[in-house]
């Protein structure tokens, strides 16, 4: 019977703090990055030109198709071959994630806008709104509403993807469990205190998004 | 300028194919025994007793809250100590991938079990059958079809998921990139090639469940997701 024995992994608490910074930090970028790119594609996607909608399609279909790590690795492998200047971990991390994200939430943010009623837009335009001021401030506010609980999943999706950033070696939660593991031979304690930190960080959110999804299933 | 070169990629094919194969290989043993074993979590989350259905819930919420990548780091590297068996690469995916979309499909399970209407179970049982008759013989059959897209979303997923296996060195097709960059210095060739294939084969299998979803909805059947 294995004898557990958090002690070793207590006193690298320091190197967990450093990579909960890393996590913290990368999935801050991604989150916002992510969704303000998703919310430009999604505009691309609900638009009717087809110079907007092509590209915005293409780019959708593209990064939804292909696993995150595939990209990750390609930004970190490949990009720099192509332009002039080095790029990190964090960043070649963080643009993997960030597309992909974008990608699925601007699907998100289409579907949202075309799920309000047209006669909200017609009233808008009828009291003499343009369509920017009828998106900004009849349409958007009501779409955010309903798109509350799939932007939070798509946040915990993010969340989870930072991981990922560990496969180029860059420092957050996961790569400092390696590190810890590999430097005390425990990687039983450390792995389970590294899935145990993730664990307490992300089911508050997921609740949160079953509360959500309830109260907008009742007030529709 | 640079020159790009996919020869050396393409001399390279067979490790490609075989990449690709595997990946193929633990997507389709994550798929069968997780679809099985998500509709025994499923049951036992709907069950009324707390000895089932607590257990259920804190597997299903584990592996749907915690990352992959720790799950599968956790699998390879700590399981075969407490367990005291030998982990390859391949087990320590399948046991992953196979519990992580079992915890996932259990919730697509429950949400169609729940979405069939209370009538269907009473007239199953007004008319003598065991609850669990009802279950298999009413309610299961219809649940199941509008489960389908949410099942086929997640295989898709499944499928883009199972490159983390590269990180534990295993050779699916990420893997056989990653070798084929290294040896021939080509990272930029190798690695466009690997997405692209993904790219096809995915983009393949989400054509294909598209249609299928069309078709379903066609023959008027409601879908949960």
């Amino acid at each position: 019977m294995h004898q557990w024995d958090f002690a070793s992994v207590l006193a690298n608490r320091e190197a967990l703090l450093v990579g909960a910074i890393g996590t913290l930090r990368i999935f801050a970028i991604c989150l916002v990055a992510g969704l303000s790119l998703g919310f430009i594609v999604g505009l691309g996607r609900y638009s009717r030109n087809r110079l907007f909608y092509w590209p915005a399609t293409a780019f959708t279909e593209f990064f939804r198709n292909t696993p995150v790590l595939v990209q990750i690795l390609w930004f970190y492998f490949a990009l720099p071959i192509l332009v002039p200047f080095s790029i990190g971990p964090l960043a070649a991390a963080a643009m993997g994630i960030s597309l992909n994200s974008a990608a699925f939430s601007a699907e998100i943010f289409r579907g949202g806008i075309q799920s309000i009623d047209r006669g909200q837009w017609d009233g808008a335009r009828a009291i003499g709104m343009t369509a920017g001021q009828a998106m900004r401030r009849i349409v958007l506010p009501q779409a955010l509403r309903r798109m509350t609980p799939a932007l939070t999943n798509r946040a915990i999706e993010i969340f989870k993807m930072s991981t990922l950033a560990s496969a180029v070696a860059y420092v957050e939660l996961l790569q400092q469990g390696k590190l810890i593991a590999s430097l005390n031979f425990n990687p039983i304690e450390a792995y389970t205190a590294v899935a145990v930190i993730f664990f307490v960080c992300l089911w508050p959110l997921v609740q949160l998004t079953y509360v959500l999804e309830r109260r907008l299933g009742r007030s529709e | 300028m640079y020159q790009w070169d996919f020869a050396p990629v393409a001399a390279n094919w067979p490790l490609l194919a075989q990449g690709l194969l595997n990946t193929l290989k633990v997507t389709g043993v994550a798929l069968v025994v997780g679809l099985a074993l998500g509709l025994l979590f499923a049951l036992m989350r709907l069950s009324r007793h707390r000895g089932l259905s607590w257990p259920a819930g804190f597997v299903i919420e584990v592996f749907r809250t915690t990352p992959p990548l720790v799950q599968l780091f956790w699998f390879f590297f700590a399981l075969p100590l407490i367990a005291g068996i030998a982990m390859t690469p391949y087990i320590a995916a399948c046991v992953t991938f196979s519990i992580q979309s079992a915890a996932f499909f259990a919730e697509v399970f429950r949400g169609g079990i729940q979405s069939i209407e209370r009538g269907q179970w009473e007239a199953a049982r007004a008319i003598g059958m065991t609850e669990a008759q009802a279950m298999k013989r009413i309610v299961l059959p219809q649940a199941v079809k509008r489960m389908i897209p949410a099942f086929m979303e997640r295989a898709i997923e499944l499928m883009k998921t199972t490159t983390l296996v590269a990180t534990i060195s295993y050779a699916d097709l990420l893997f056989a990139a990653n070798e084929i960059s290294q040896k021939t210095f080509r990272p930029l060739e190798t690695f466009t090639v690997a997405a692209l294939m993904y790219f096809v084969v995915i983009t393949a299998f989400s054509l294909l469940a598209r249609r299928f979803e069309r078709r379903l909805a066609i023959s008027g059947e409601a879908t949960v997701h």
